[in-house]
């Protein structure tokens, strides 16, 4: 049995290390392979540039992991990551917000996303599949209105968020690295985390436990929603401008980097950092392929390859486990 | 074991059907009248029915159809001389839903569709049968495939800017700034687009006539995040590069943070198109050099108005009408 | 040893089956003979599914051979076995809930004309077929999601049945079947074997098979212990060769006499929720154990489930203690809050979180137990320290706390799910089929558990199960419910099997015809 999958184990330190490995070696593969095809590859700056990037799709997938642990599935993430920003967006400059009331703000429309979300999901007994496809196109509709379709620019009030550093390392980087350690320690040492993950294995059985699943699933969800308002905060100041079309397709890329770390669609088990691996994986090699100056279809080709050998790869490795 | 007999005549069945619809498809465009006409028969309009127009644009969600949406829908109010049915699709890239829209506005019984296709060679087909219908298309924006109308024998003709000057024009600008040799790289929009092809041509033209060094070109579909990854990345992997040309303000947009970010603002200058709103802020404050203005509240309104002159001329042979295109920078803002 | 002079049906000499760490079936030979019903028995885990499977085709031995009448036989496949003759009906129900009963039974060969199904000699196909496992009367067109589970494995069996076959693999046929259902079947494997078919009988329920078997062959460990004559042959033989050790001491110890009876639990009066149950009313004092008996549709896990919160029931009213004030309980929350606890009969799908740890599974319902520090805070050492302690005390066996509950024998489990109502400290513990998919051996810990917990414990224990030697074994007091009424009580001493067969049948009217064979089935 795989130690992912048993929360209290993994205290245990050298068996993490080697939770991790499998993925480690894909990422440290991918590098050493761009490292040969690209001579600027391997260069700080790129580490610099992929750490800028990242922490967008980190905070998503530390979303949509959680989500998936639960055995529900959120595909509004994207387009709720782009109505988010646009809420930023307009309120600090039309509305004139200082940058905490504004984040504020969109982290609020954020969990009230996944509130309403989260609650039609529970009242009336939906696959999430559905209310969320639902959500992904209201809440992309209201990024349009709220913009009036238009792109806006922040400038100086947002970047400066961004351009905060520790050590030379982006301040928002290290900030969505803690957050994964945060959740993963919320996931695997507290109740909460541990009923998150039980009613993702087997709802029935929870709820035959004494133990109503209802009032968690909202609570992911709403916990999605602010995750992302908070996303969309960090992809504005990375770009100075909101952008009403931020984050189209967002949701595949984060369900991809939560699989490749080994989540299950199923529900009841997931890992955080797993999932923060999962997104390195997919940035450097997004990372890599824009260097090596790759034409798109070759892009994209080999992006899909990479997500399913990865996924392939885990699989082999928990069943030779498993035995 | 699978037996083919037990699904055999479920397949023929199928096959029946799937033959029939594509028939039914063919010629299932037969006009009807929506409700606030007047209660005049499509397509024979008579003196005192005002013409309908379709305006079919791309994204209504990218702020340039918005522009131009609003601006003729300004024209229309205005002018009152026809009733204007204006259309946008949800995505860029969504053909389909674009081919869907022509046949409902030809099944509406529109008498002109003026388009800004989102592909240049797939809508070609439903247009065709559009003017068979003797509907009157009009193309804006993105030029329809030349050589495929050509073979095909239609006659639709382009209004709108010539994109490929207009991107020489940012570019020469631009590029003036560098001393020649220095090394530019191009970002792209759509592959399959016709506009930004021709942006990226006038790109490339401009570099040649600088006497630059072009090291990549690669997409970012047209999108800010998109283009801010892939800029972040080319600037690691050209130290040197000193000038980005992007295909749509969006994307120039995505580029200025991702060199503010790679702290090389004062060393690689930026190009666009487009001339959007919060691109204008940014050219004002000097982070982005320069941008093309192809007058988009203006360019639906130029389709409209050469859609109506050959709806009163039924003899006027359609050319096509080349709008201007204005460089914009810092300077002519002011 | 069976002496015949005839050439078996089938034949298995010295059949191999390994598997990562396990000998699954170790120089195993067997035999079937035309015109024999033939009992293959043993513990789960003793190897009689990888045998039926390997007959089958499912599965491909290691080593040794196998014949059919006579002749090598090596199927790759079950569609390759089943052209030679050789049929199995699954212990896991196989019917498509979103078809019909006519198309389930044929769905590899559904009747076509002109290339469309031809409905009406599936009907009169589907009819024939239900008509032997005497189902007649039943609409071949309804839906299978409508049929109850016992109703499946009868239409399970007929579309076996509907098949030309030489040699019928049944395995655990009986495991959800009605009493006068079972009777059906056995009429149809005895005219089954009259025509020379040979079929082997795989259950768990010990009467059955000495009632039904010509032979009995015993298996444990992956070994074949003994193939004995089934005429003569007595219980607790059997079960000694299956278990390895002498089962009847310990049985006899529970039936002990043990008057721990203390004040009342819970008392039950008119409980209501259509169409399963309509009028259940009992009492449940501390300190005793009480059964639930009834056939298959006497709502008495509607009625258990009502009781605990699961389903909300439209009438009645349910008192705990002494007390004159009923208590509602419209949750399983709210049930556990009032220390009532359901053991369900299906562990796997509404008991346990199988990928995950033992402690995991033990702690669920309680977590506060661990908590430390922090508010919702665990305490891994607390936790894998509480979760151990518990699980000693009921004797889990396991290779560590932390081993993934879904690797456990189903005794094993069923003590987790124990373990977890007694961390969380509940007083009356209900058990929905305690013993369902349980070996022999297990079981009877599993009975010394339950009544330790009534007796030194003091808990309150209501028992619900279809096996009336179990009843009878543990229970202080049985209850019977007949299509949703309670209708009889008998304590102990009191209750013979055809008395609790009479009360059971009371309201189901329709069903008299077959009240004597249905207690001549049972002993």
């Amino acid at each position: 049995m795989s130690k992912l999958s048993l929360p209290v184990s993994v205290g245990a330190r050298g068996s993490v290390l080697k939770d991790y490995a499998g993925l480690l070696v894909a990422l440290l593969l991918i590098v050493v392979v761009f490292a040969m095809i690209a001579p600027s590859f391997l260069s700080t700056a790129t580490f610099v540039t992929v750490a800028n990037q990242v922490p967008t799709a980190i905070l998503i997938a530390i979303a949509m992991t959680f989500v998936l642990i639960t055995g529900e599935i959120d595909l509004s993430v994207g387009s709720v990551l782009g109505l988010c920003g646009a809420v930023l967006g307009v309120s600090m400059t039309k509305l004139g917000l200082g940058l905490i009331p504004a984040a504020i703000l969109s982290i609020l429309t954020g969990a009230v996303c996944g509130l309403i979300t989260g609650f039609i999901v529970v009242r009336w007994k939906l696959p999430s599949f559905i209310v969320t496809l639902g959500m992904l196109e209201a809440a992309r509709g209201s990024a349009y209105l709220v913009t009036n379709s238009r792109t806006v620019y922040i400038g100086e009030p947002i970047v400066c968020v961004s351009n905060a550093s520790v050590f030379g390392v982006s301040a928002v980087f290290i900030f969505a690295l803690l957050l994964v350690f945060i959740a993963q320690i919320v996931l695997t040492r507290t109740v909460f985390g541990r009923r998150l993950i039980a009613v993702g294995t087997n709802e029935e059985a929870v709820r035959l436990s004494g133990i109503d699943p209802r009032p968690l699933k909202l609570a992911v969800f709403v916990i999605s929603g602010a995750l992302v308002g908070l996303a969309s905060i960090v992809l504005c100041s990375r770009l100075g401008a909101a952008d009403p079309n931020a984050g189209n397709g967002f949701e595949l890329t984060a369900i991809a980097a939560a699989v490749i770390g080994g989540t299950s669609l199923s529900g009841g088990r997931g890992n955080l950092i797993s999932s923060f691996f999962g997104v390195l994986i997919i940035s450097v090699l997004s990372a890599g392929l824009a260097q090596a100056n790759a034409s798109e279809p070759t892009k994209r080709l080999i992006t899909g390859i990479v997500i399913v050998l990865a996924v392939i790869v885990d699989q082999i490795r928990r069943s030779r486990k498993d035995r | 074991m699978v037996n083919l007999r037990h699904y055999s005549f479920g397949l023929i069945l199928l096959a029946f059907f799937g033959t029939s619809f594509l028939f039914v498809g063919c010629d299932g465009s037969s006009p009807s009248v929506s409700g606030d006409t007047a209660a005049s028969p499509a397509g024979s309009p008579d003196a005192t029915a005002k013409p309908r127009i379709a305006l079919v644009m791309k994204s209504l969600a990218n702020e340039f159809f918005q522009t131009m949406e609003s601006g003729a829908k300004r024209h229309q109010e205005e002018s009152k001389s026809y009733e204007l049915l204006s259309n946008g699709i949800k995505d860029e890239k969504d053909v389909t839903r674009q081919i869907d829209l022509v046949e409902q506005m030809a099944a509406q019984g529109v008498d002109a569709i003026v388009i800004a296709p989102a592909d240049s060679k797939a809508l070609i087909p439903v247009l065709e049968k559009v003017r068979k219908q003797n509907i009157i298309v009009v193309n804006i924006d993105n030029r329809l495939d030349e050589a495929i109308l050509k073979e095909k024998g239609l006659c639709i003709p382009f209004v709108g800017p010539n994109n490929r000057t207009g991107a020489e024009a940012v570019g020469n600008y631009v590029l003036d700034k560098l001393s020649s040799g220095s090394e530019v790289v191009i970002v792209e929009g759509v592959p399959n687009a016709y506009n930004g092809e021709q942006r990226k041509l006038g790109f490339e033209d401009a570099i040649k006539n600088r006497g630059m060094n072009l090291v990549a070109s690669q997409t970012a579909n047209w999108e800010m995040s998109e283009a801010n990854t892939l800029v972040g990345s080319m600037l690691v992997a050209h130290p040197n590069l000193k000038c980005v040309l992007a295909a749509n303000d969006n994307m120039a947009l995505g580029a200025v943070s991702a060199i503010a970010a790679a702290g090389k603002s004062a060393d690689v200058i930026v190009g666009g198109f487009d001339n959007i709103s919060a691109a204008q802020n940014l050219v004002k404050e000097g982070k982005l050099a320069a941008t093309a203005d192809q007058y988009g509240d203006k360019l639906a309104v130029f389709g409209i108005e050469y859609a109506q002159k050959l709806l009163a001329d039924k003899n006027a042979a359609p050319a096509d009408l080349e709008t201007t295109v204005s460089l914009v920078t810092a300077d002519s803002l002011k | 040893m069976i002496s015949r002079s005839d050439t078996p049906l089938l034949e298995c000499r010295g059949l191999r089956k390994h598997y990562p760490g396990v000998k699954a079936l170790d120089d195993v030979s067997f035999s079937v003979y035309a015109g024999s019903v033939h009992a293959l028995v043993g513990e789960n885990g003793a190897g009689k599914s990888t045998l039926t499977r390997c007959l089958c085709g499912l599965e491909r031995p290691d080593g040794g051979s196998m014949l059919r009448d006579g002749a090598a036989y090596a199927p790759l496949s079950r569609s390759a076995s089943e052209a030679l003759g050789v049929r199995m009906v699954l212990q896991e129900l196989n019917i498509l809930d979103t078809l019909t009963v006519a198309e389930n039974l044929f769905f590899d060969r559904l009747p076509v004309k002109c290339g469309l199904i031809d409905r009406a000699t599936l009907r009169s196909m589907s009819v024939r077929a239900l008509e032997r496992v005497g189902l007649s009367g039943f609409d071949p067109d309804l839906l299978c999601s409508h049929l109850g589970v016992g109703q499946k494995q009868m239409v399970e069996i007929a579309a076996g049945l509907a098949r030309e076959c030489r040699v019928l693999v049944l395995d655990e046929p009986t495991a959800s079947l009605t009493q006068s259902e079972t009777v059906r079947l056995f009429e149809q494997i005895r005219q089954l074997r009259a025509d020379g078919m040979g079929i082997v009988y795989i259950s768990h329920r010990m009467e059955e098979i000495l009632q039904i078997a010509d032979y009995v062959s015993v298996m444990r460990d992956g070994h074949m212990i003994d193939t004995l004559e089934a005429n003569g042959l007595q219980l607790d033989s059997i079960i000694h060769l299956m278990v390895g050790r002498e089962l009847k001491g310990e049985m006899e110890d529970l039936r002990g006499a043990h008057d721990s009876r203390g004040r009342v639990a819970l008392r039950v009066e008119g409980l209501r929720h259509p169409p399963m149950v309509h009028d259940v009313s009992f009492d449940l004092h501390y300190g005793e154990i009480v059964g639930l008996a009834g056939l298959v549709g006497a709502g008495r896990t509607e009625s258990v489930r009502c009781l605990f919160g699961a389903d909300r029931p439209t009438g009645g009213n349910i008192y705990l203690g002494e007390s004159t004030v009923p208590i509602r309980i419209k949750s399983p929350r709210q049930a556990v809050s009032h220390g009532i606890a359901l053991i369900p009969e299906d562990r796997k799908s509404q008991g346990l979180l199988l990928p995950l740890a033992i402690c995991a599974n033990i702690t669920l319902a309680h977590m506060r137990s661990v908590v430390s520090g922090l508010p919702g805070w665990i305490s891994p050492n607390r936790e894998r320290h509480v979760a151990t302690d518990y699980a000693q005390r009921l004797g889990v066996k396991c290779s560590g706390i932390e081993q993934a509950v879904g690797h456990l024998s189903g005794g094993n489990q069923q003590k987790t799910i124990i373990a977890r109502w007694l961390l969380r400290d509940c007083n009356i513990l209900i058990f929905d089929e305690p013993t369902r998919g349980i070996d022999m051996g297990a079981r009877v810990e599993i009975y010394k558990l339950i009544r330790h917990l009534a007796t030194v414990d003091g808990k309150a224990v209501l028992i619900v199960s279809s096996d009336m030697m179990e009843l009878s074994m543990i229970c202080d007091r049985i209850v019977v419910l007949s299509a949703g009424y309670s209708v009889a009580e008998f304590a102990r001493g009191e209750w013979t099997s055809e008395k609790i067969m009479e009360a059971a049948l009371l309201k189901h009217l329709g069903d008299k015809s077959s009240v004597v064979e249905g207690n001549t089935v049972n002993e």
